[in-house]
């Protein structure tokens, strides 16, 4: 199977923590604390897109609330299928990670 | 909560609103707006505008190809469907198919057809400036307009008139000329004088030789790049000599690039013009002799046309005035833009036949209406059909597709066909093109990369077919409500076929008037050809004098020719009918100078009557018994007679007003005969009996074996003149290759008549069988109850009668109305019968009712347990 690219894998964990609350403010929000960087809701909405087609995650229309002019939410939630590839992601990183001891950055400064 | 009193910025609004796609707007909207709240809460209004319109512009970009992305997953499966219903429904599938495919080829060739008919003359690099000058003449009781003029007046108006940058005369050689080339010898026909202007003027090319001089001396002579190739082969055929007629010797000058086909008139050689003038050195200042010349002017960027022929009047009134306040009468010049002559000039004297605006308007209607034949066709299957589509739109419906989603799909599906039928279209066109070309004459030599438009037009062909036979269809199907459809109530789209009648009957309105008009044009060709002509043109065979010298020996060709038992006669004459006559001015007795007629005279002897099976009236043929009769003495037709108001013309006198002067004793009148095609009406005519102007012998034959007569006439007539060629031809063919214009008319008419019908058909048949289909329990219950089959196809046939009963209600005084005014072209024509009418609905029942037959004759046949076991 294909891994997760870096920013589905962020999606995904920001939809994840979000657990219930997860639609397109929280979301934004979630990936600017995370990674630190300004996101657009262009980006946003075509990579929720996306993982919706490849079935990472479920769709699902909320109430409409005032203080969004009348419209309705959509809340994003992971899929099975969604799980499965964040699980395998972490077994990649850890595999990848494994053989090489920690702070092994501080050498290439040392040198 | 209360509403938040700011508002956000509407044009970023705006813009977001279009960027996202539709089915998560809502949602993002939202987004932005509650963002956008918060930050307005915290850090003011300006902040939070600042940001909103920030995010829009940022996000716009991937907005936007996030839409096209799933528009384009949406239209592949507007594709899929589509191809899906297309193999599912395959006999409606491919009738439609058919149907819009020959439509869309007829119209890719009127097409080709019309841009060919509007290239014409458009290739010369000054086309927009040139003009033809054109005479019109008003003598006493005729006018006469023809595209012709005179010598001398081309050479001073370039002289006098700062506007007239250059001109060109050009003069027909002959109508037929010998040439021989080292002992080569053809017939050519396309042989002209010219000025050596004619290369500034027009943008002909020579490939070999000097453009600036090649026509300047006399002698001299310029062919054509095939010519070159007939006569000489791959040699340079500069410098070498060309003998015309055995009298001239020519010298030649320069190749010239072929003539395009999509000229208004096509020349093979072209003499200098100098040639002539130094034979006929007075003809370089007579005003009034030879108007057999074509004079184009090259005038200069904005010259004001009507102004310039105003002063042409003053030039005239300078030269001839005095001439015409003796006469009577006037003469003016007109000027004609070259690019219009092919289409717009319809004169007398015309180089060549032009062809008619008209004919281009009428071809594309006839496509256009055909194009939409096809495009009914695919309406009232797809509605016909909608049954079957009813339930997949119902269940879309309920699944949330809103109509406009299913406008675009059945927009699309069309959209699928038209393109389809347009690829296959473009292949009938490649294999069909030469045979069109063969049959309408006209030049066609543009390609398609020729048309600076056409790709965009093609596109747009396929759109606006697209389009209009998907419009109704897509609005009628998507108007289905849900819940009818599902619960199998009624299916509107069957009873509801209104609509579906009216197209039909206007579809086959179309085809009955093209019918009628075919029939028309087939009975007006037809009346032409058998009319009484007042001569028999039958068994009559023509040959051409081209050695003058060998008519002093009249008699003795005569009776050479005679010897044959099957030679019946044989007679000398200026013209033979069918070829016109030359035109002057007549002074008939009685009258005044003012009056003069403008009359046709021919020059006959006195066998010519009896050998063409002419009537005498009342008077006496030409004789030998009276040494005066050539010069002397002439005949007129009765119209002539009519014209003059006379009760008894023999033994009255006639001048005709060129310098001589002599008034001629008129010992005879001939009932008329047609000298021109019918289209023409008969015009006095004076018949004289002058041996100088013979150039041909008209000779009447039995026809018990003709190519053994032929040969005897080849064999004695080499013997007459050693030098000669045999040259004939048979009076009927030439009569009637006058009508070649309306024979191809007709056959024109009737492919495309053809076609029409054929995709009407098309459609009938379709509709045909999805009626058998629809009715299947209704006829099994029926012929349980006893109904024998052919009360059955009766009731099935009876809804299609009348639909093209109804159509003869339109069809009929539309055909009448148009071919009425058709046949006001010609001067002696058939009356639109009413015959012709009955006959086309016939057909067209006949043709129908053949096509509905076969469906309605196996439904109504079925056997009933088949029908009704699944009840």
């Amino acid at each position: 199977m294909k891994y997760l690219t870096k920013s589905e894998e962020i999606l995904l964990l920001a939809i994840w923590r979000l657990k219930e609350n997860a639609y397109g403010v929280t979301i934004r929000k979630m990936v600017v604390k995370m990674t630190g960087e300004e996101m657009t809701y262009g980006t946003l909405y075509s990579a929720l897109d996306q993982l919706v087609r490849k079935e990472y995650v479920y769709k699902d229309i909320g109430d409409p609330t005032p203080e969004r002019g009348g419209r309705r939410k959509i809340f994003y939630s992971i899929a099975p299928k969604g799980f499965e590839a964040l699980k395998e992601s972490q077994e990649l990183a850890k595999t990848l990670w494994g053989g090489i001891p920690n702070l092994a950055f501080g050498e290439g400064k040392t040198s | 909560m209360k509403k938040p009193s700011y508002r956000v910025p509407r044009m970023a609004h705006w813009l977001l609103n279009r960027a996202t796609k539709s089915h998560d707007r809502f949602s993002v909207l939202g987004d932005y707006e509650e963002e956008f709240a918060a930050i307005a809460k915290d850090d003011g209004l300006i902040k939070a505008k600042l940001w909103y319109w920030r995010q829009s512009i940022h996000s716009l970009f991937p907005f936007v190809v996030n839409k096209l992305y799933w528009n384009l997953v949406m239209g592949y499966t507007h594709l899929k469907l589509t191809v899906r219903n297309l193999k599912k429904q395959k006999r409606y599938s491919l009738i439609n198919l058919s149907g819009l495919t020959v439509g869309m080829a007829c119209c890719l060739m009127i097409l080709v057809y019309v841009f060919s008919e509007l290239s014409y003359d458009r290739y010369h690099e000054h086309a927009d400036r040139i003009y033809r000058m054109g005479t019109f003449f008003d003598v006493g009781t005729r006018s006469l307009r023809g595209a012709i003029s005179n010598i001398p007046a081309g050479p001073i108006i370039v002289q006098d008139y700062p506007e007239v940058q250059n001109v060109v005369r050009i003069k027909r050689y002959m109508y037929r000329a010998l040439v021989e080339s080292e002992g080569q010898k053809f017939f050519e026909d396309r042989i002209f004088y010219a000025d050596a202007s004619l290369f500034d003027v027009f943008s002909f090319r020579l490939t070999r030789g000097d453009e600036k001089t090649a026509l300047e001396a006399p002698y001299s002579i310029v062919i054509t790049e095939a010519m070159a190739l007939k006569y000489f082969g791959q040699e340079d055929p500069v410098g070498k000599m060309l003998k015309l007629d055995n009298r001239q010797t020519f010298t030649i000058t320069g190749v010239m690039e072929d003539v395009p086909p999509n000229s208004h008139f096509m020349f093979d050689m072209l003499c200098s013009l100098e040639t002539y003038l130094t034979n006929n050195p007075e003809r370089r200042v007579e005003w009034m002799g030879d108007f057999n010349n074509y004079t184009y002017l090259l005038l200069q960027e904005n010259t004001d046309i009507d102004a310039l022929e105003q002063k042409f009047d003053e030039l005239i009134d300078r030269h001839v005035g005095r001439v015409f306040e003796t006469l009577g009468g006037k003469m003016e010049f007109f000027l004609q833009p070259l690019t219009r002559i092919h289409l717009y000039s319809r004169m007398e004297a015309e180089i060549e036949g032009n062809s008619d605006i008209t004919y281009v308007y009428v071809f594309t209607a006839i496509a256009l209406f055909i194009l939409m034949i096809a495009c009914i066709n695919f309406m009232n299957l797809s509605t016909a059909k909608s049954a079957t589509r009813a339930k997949e739109v119902g269940m879309k419906k309920v699944l949330g597709c809103r109509r406009y989603q299913l406008i675009k799909q059945f927009l699309a599906e069309s959209m699928v066909y038209s393109f389809f039928a347009f690829a296959l279209a473009l292949i009938l066109v490649k294999f069909s093109l030469p045979v069109f070309r063969s049959i309408t004459g006209a030049a066609m030599n543009v390609g398609f990369s020729d048309i600076p438009w056409l790709l965009p037009g093609l596109v747009g062909l396929i759109f606006i077919v697209g389009c209009i036979a998907g419009s109704y269809p897509a609005f009628f199907l998507s108007a289905f409500r849900p819940i009818c459809v599902l619960k199998r109530q009624s299916v509107p789209g069957i009873s509801a076929s209104r609509f579906r009648s009216t197209l039909v009957v206007f579809q086959f309105t179309i085809s009955i008037v093209l019918i009628a008009g075919t029939g028309i044009i087939m009975n007006q060709v037809e009346y032409m050809k058998k009319k009484r002509l007042g001569f028999d043109k039958e068994h009559t065979v023509v040959l051409q004098i081209m050695d003058e010298s060998i008519l002093r020996a009249r008699k003795s060709i005569k009776e050479e020719l005679k010897r044959h038992p099957d030679v019946v006669s044989v007679a000398f004459a200026s013209r033979v009918p069918g070829h016109g006559a030359r035109h002057n001015a007549f002074l008939p007795e009685g009258y005044n100078l003012q009056e003069s007629v403008m009359m046709g005279a021919i020059s006959i002897d006195d066998d010519f009557l009896a050998t063409l099976g002419m009537e005498l009236v009342s008077g006496r043929n030409f004789s030998e018994e009276f040494s005066t009769d050539p010069g002397g003495a002439v005949l007129i037709n009765e119209t002539a007679v009519r014209t003059f108001g006379w009760e008894n013309a023999v033994g009255r006198t006639i001048r005709e007003l060129d310098g001589r002067g002599v008034n001629k004793r008129i010992i005879g009148v001939v009932r008329d005969f047609h000298v021109m095609s019918l289209r023409a009406e008969i015009e006095p005519l004076v018949i004289e009996n002058d041996p100088d102007q013979f150039d041909c012998v008209a000779v009447r034959i039995d026809p018990n074996d003709v190519p053994s007569t032929m040969a005897f006439l080849e064999k004695t007539w080499k013997r007459i003149d050693p030098a000669g060629t045999f040259d004939y031809f048979f009076l009927d063919n030439t009569f009637d290759s006058q009508y070649r214009a309306e024979e191809r008319l007709r056959t024109i008419f009737s492919y495309f008549t053809m076609f029409a019908i054929f995709i009407a058909c098309l459609g009938l048949f379709g509709l045909a069988s999805f009626t058998a289909e629809q009715r299947t329990k209704e006829i099994g219950i029926r012929k349980t109850l006893g109904a024998r089959v052919s009360g059955i196809v009766l009731l099935l046939t009876k809804q299609f009668t009348r639909w093209i009963l109804i159509a003869n209600l339109f069809a009929w005084p539309i055909g009448w109305f148009a071919m009425d005014r058709w046949l006001q072209n010609f001067a002696y024509r058939t009356s639109v019968g009413l015959e012709t009418f009955v006959l086309s609905t016939v057909l067209a029942l006949a043709i129908a009712l053949a096509t509905v037959g076969f469906q309605t004759i196996k439904a109504a046949r079925a056997n009933p347990v088949d029908a009704l076991r699944y009840e």
